[in-house]
C-alpha cells in the first residue's frame, strides 16, 4: 500500500506553491519533508489531506483510491492531519478533544466503538494519566500528544504531520517524533511529517524529501542525501557533516559562526538527540 | 472505506477503561438532567411570570385560562373572562415572546461564538442590531411608526435591514473566503456604518421621533402579539433540528480550527454560511419584535458552558434553556420593581446580567476560556 503523489501542483491565486511534486510513501514508512520556511512543505501535507485544492497532478492510495475524488468524510477516515498546536479556543476536556478524531464516523452521537477508539488512542499516547483535565491546562507537550491521538482515532491509513515540534522544547520534539515514529511502524500507516531540525529528522524519518522553492530536488535515505552542497543550496547555509552512532549529523562549518559570536562559543547539536554541549570554538 | 475495516488501534485494546462507560453514561445523564431541570424552571417561571401584574390573576387563574382554552369553554362570569383575556391576550404572548426570544437570541450566541471561535462575539457582533435599529429608525420616521409594539412597518423596517446586513456579511464571506477573525472585523465596520446612519436620524429627528427610536433600543415584550409568537417558533421549530444534526461539525469549527475541521471531514465553509444564516436570521427577526436586546446572547452560552460543558450537542439546547430563564426573570423583575410602571426588559436583562457576567469571569475564568 503506497501513497503515490504525481506531478502535484498547487497554488494561491496567481503564486504556484508546490510545482510538480512526485513522491511515494510506504505503509510503515515516515518520511520527512524538509525545507526553509516558505518552501511548500506545509502546502503540499495540507493538500494531500484535503484542506488545500491541487490545480494538476494526482493523489492516490494503493494505486486506485484518488483521494482528491473522495467525500470529504471518507477521505477524513483514510488520512488523519495533525497541525502544528492545539486549538485554546474553549476548555475541551482530553477525551472529548480525543473524540473530535471521530467526526468523520459518526453523526451526532458517538458510539461505544467510537470511544474504544478514543480510549485506545488516548492510553497508547499515555494521556489517559492526565485524567479529564481540559485542553487549555495542558504543556505543549501534553497538547500535542492530544492532537495525535485525535489524529489515531480516526484510524487512518495515512498520517500527516504538519511542524508537530515547532513549540516545542528539545524533550517535548524527542518524544513527540519518537511517538510518530513508533505509531507509523506499529500501525502500519505512511507518514509524512514537515520538520525544520535535519538532525532530527535523520535520527527519526526512514527517508527526507527536501523541497526547494516548491520543487522536490532530493529524496533518500538522509545518509544517502544530506550534502553540504544541498544545504547550502536549501538553506544558504555552510555547514559540515559527521556520523554519530550511525546517524549523519550536521554542524555549522567551523568558520560560519565565526564573526558573530565574540565570545568564541558557539552552541552544537550532539549526534545524541536531546542533548546539547557548548563547544570552544578557536 | 468503513470502520469496521482493519482496526489496528483495536487490534490489541481491551475493551475500554474499567468504569470509563460509565462515567460517560453519568456525565451524560447529569447533562440530560440539567436540561430537563432546566425546562422546568422555564415552565415554573412563566407560570409566575404570567401572574405578575396588576389584574390580580392567581395561580389557578392561570391554569383556568389554560384549561378553558384546550377545552373551548370560556368562563360565563364577566370578570372571570377578563381576567382571562388579560392572560391570554397579554401576559402569555409576552412570557412566550420572551422565552422564545431569550432562547433564540443565546442559540445565536452560541453559533456565533462557535463559528468565529471566539468567546467574546454575541449574536449582534456581525452588526445585526445597529443594522436593524437603522431600518426600525427609518420605519418610524417614515410610517410614524410606535416603537415597542407590533407595528408592521416597524417590524419590517429593522428586518429588512437585519436581512441586508447578513447578507452583505455572509456574501463577503462566501466571495472572499473570509476567515473569523476578518468576519468580525467586517461586522465592526457596518456596525459603525448602521450606527452613524442612526444617529443621523436622530439627529434630524422631531422629538417624539427621537423618543419613539430611543424606546424601542431599548428593547422590551411589552405589547407582544401572538403571530410574533407563533413566527419565533416556527423558526425555532424549523432550525432546531438543523442545528442539533451539525452538533459534531461544530464541535469540529469550534475547537479544532478551520484547517484541522475540514480534515475531520467537515465541509467547513458550507457549514459556517449556514449556520450563520440560522443564527442572523434567530438574532433578526428577535430584534425586530423586541427591540434591541443586549448581553443575553452573551452571557446565556457562557453560563451554559459551566454546567453542561461546550459540547454543542448539548450546549445549544441548554444555552436556549438559560437564554429563556434570564429573559424571563429580567421580565417579571421589570414589571415589579417600580410597578405598576414597567422597566424594559433590555435593560433589565443588562442590569441583572453584567453582574453575573462579572462573577463568571472572576471566579470561573479558567472554565469560561
Amino acid at each position: 500500500m503506497t501513497l503515490a503523489i504525481d506531478s502535484l501542483v498547487v497554488g494561491y491565486g496567481k503564486r504556484t506553491v508546490v510545482k510538480g511534486a512526485t513522491l511515494r510513501v510506504g505503509k510503515g514508512e515516515l518520511v520527512g519533508l524538509l525545507g526553509s520556511n516558505g518552501s511548500g512543505k506545509s502546502t503540499l501535507i495540507k493538500t494531500i489531506a484535503g484542506i488545500n485544492r491541487h490545480s494538476a497532478g494526482t493523489i492516490t492510495w494503493d494505486g486506485t483510491t484518488d483521494l482528491a475524488g473522495l467525500p470529504r468524510r471518507e477521505l477524513a477516515k483514510l488520512v488523519a492531519y495533525v497541525p502544528q498546536s492545539i486549538s485554546l479556543s474553549f476548555g475541551l476536556d482530553i477525551k472529548e478533544a480525543v473524540l473530535l478524531g471521530r467526526t468523520p464516523y459518526f453523526g451526532t452521537r458517538p458510539s461505544e466503538r467510537d470511544w474504544q477508539h478514543v480510549e485506545q488512542a488516548i492510553r497508547l499516547l499515555g494521556l489517559n494519566e492526565l485524567g479529564d483535565r481540559a485542553v487549555t491546562e495542558l504543556s505543549g507537550g501534553q497538547g500535542q500528544r492530544v492532537l495525535i491521538a485525535r489524529a489515531l482515532a480516526q484510524n487512518p491509513k495515512i498520517l500527516l504531520l504538519d511542524e508537530p515540534t515547532s513549540a516545542l522544547d528539545i524533550r517535548y520534539q524527542w518524544q513527540t517524533l519518537t511517538i510518530a515514529r513508533q505509531v507509523t511502524r506499529k500501525n502500519d500507516v505512511a507518514a509524512v511529517i514537515a520538520i525544520h531540525d535535519l538532525n532530527q529528522a535523520a535520527r527519526f524519518c526512514d527517508r527526507v524529501i527536501f523541497l526547494n522553492d516548491g520543487e522536490i530536488i532530493a529524496e533518500g535515505r538522509p545518509a544517502d542525501v544530506y550534502s553540504p552542497e544541498l544545504i547550502k543550496t536549501v538553506y544558504g547555509v555552510e555547514v559540515e557533516l559527521s556520523t554519530h552512532k550511525g546517524f549523519v549529523q550536521i554542524h555549522p562549518a567551523a568558520d560560519h559562526d565565526e564573526p558573530q559570536r565574540p565570545g568564541h562559543l558557539a552552541a552544537v547539536h550532539t549526534s545524541s538527540v536531546g542533548e546539547s554541549r557548548l563547544q570552544a570554538q578557536g | 472505506m468503513s470502520s469496521t475495516q482493519t482496526d489496528p488501534y483495536l487490534a490489541d485494546a481491551v475493551s475500554g477503561e474499567p468504569g470509563s462507560s460509565r462515567r460517560r453514561r453519568d456525565r451524560y445523564a447529569y447533562q440530560n438532567g440539567a436540561i430537563v431541570l432546566g425546562i422546568a424552571a422555564v415552565i415554573v417561571t412563566a407560570l409566575v411570570g404570567i401572574q405578575i401584574g396588576t389584574s390580580g390573576a392567581t395561580f389557578g387563574h392561570v391554569l383556568g385560562t389554560f384549561y378553558a382554552k384546550i377545552t373551548a369553554t370560556p368562563p360565563t362570569e364577566r370578570a372571570a373572562l377578563q381576567i382571562q383575556n388579560i392572560i391570554w391576550e397579554l401576559r402569555v404572548p409576552r412570557i412566550a415572546l420572551a422565552i422564545l426570544g431569550g432562547a433564540a437570541l443565546a442559540i445565536a450566541g452560541t453559533l456565533f461564538q462557535g463559528l468565529l471561535r471566539n468567546p467574546l462575539v454575541s449574536p449582534y457582533t456581525l452588526g445585526i442590531a445597529p443594522a436593524a435599529a437603522f431600518g426600525a429608525s427609518l420605519a418610524i420616521v417614515v410610517f410614524g411608526a410606535t416603537a415597542g409594539s407590533a407595528n408592521i412597518p416597524l417590524v419590517i423596517g429593522a428586518l429588512l435591514f437585519s436581512f441586508l446586513n447578513t447578507a452583505l456579511v455572509l456574501s463577503l464571506a462566501s466571495a472572499r473566503n473570509l476567515n473569523a477573525t476578518t468576519l468580525i472585523l467586517v461586522g465592526i465596520a457596518l456596525s459603525q456604518l448602521f450606527g452613524a446612519l442612526t444617529a443621523c436620524i436622530q439627529y434630524f429627528a422631531q422629538d417624539e421621533v427621537l423618543a419613539a427610536i430611543v424606546r424601542w433600543t431599548w428593547g422590551s415584550v411589552n405589547n407582544s402579539a401572538w403571530y410574533q409568537v407563533l413566527v419565533m417558533f416556527a423558526l425555532l421549530a424549523l432550525t432546531l433540528p438543523y442545528i442539533r444534526f451539525r452538533s459534531g461539525a461544530l464541535n469540529a469549527i469550534a475547537f479544532a480550527g478551520d484547517d484541522s475541521a475540514k480534515s475531520l471531514g467537515v465541509a467547513v465553509s458550507r457549514v459556517r454560511l449556514e449556520s450563520i444564516a440560522i443564527a442572523a436570521t434567530l438574532t433578526a427577526v428577535t430584534i425586530a419584535f423586541t427591540g434591541i436586546i443586549g448581553f443575553v446572547g452573551l452571557v446565556a452560552p457562557h453560563i451554559a458552558r459551566l454546567v453542561v460543558g461546550p459540547n454543542h450537542r448539548f450546549l445549544i439546547t441548554f444555552s436556549a434553556i438559560i437564554g429563556a430563564l434570564l429573559l424571563v426573570v429580567s421580565d417579571a423583575v421589570g414589571r415589579l420593581v417600580i410597578s405598576p410602571g414597567v422597566i424594559p426588559v433590555g435593560i433589565i436583562d443588562a442590569l441583572v446580567g453584567a453582574p453575573i457576567f462579572l462573577y463568571l469571569i472572576l471566579t470561573r475564568q479558567k472554565a469560561i476560556e
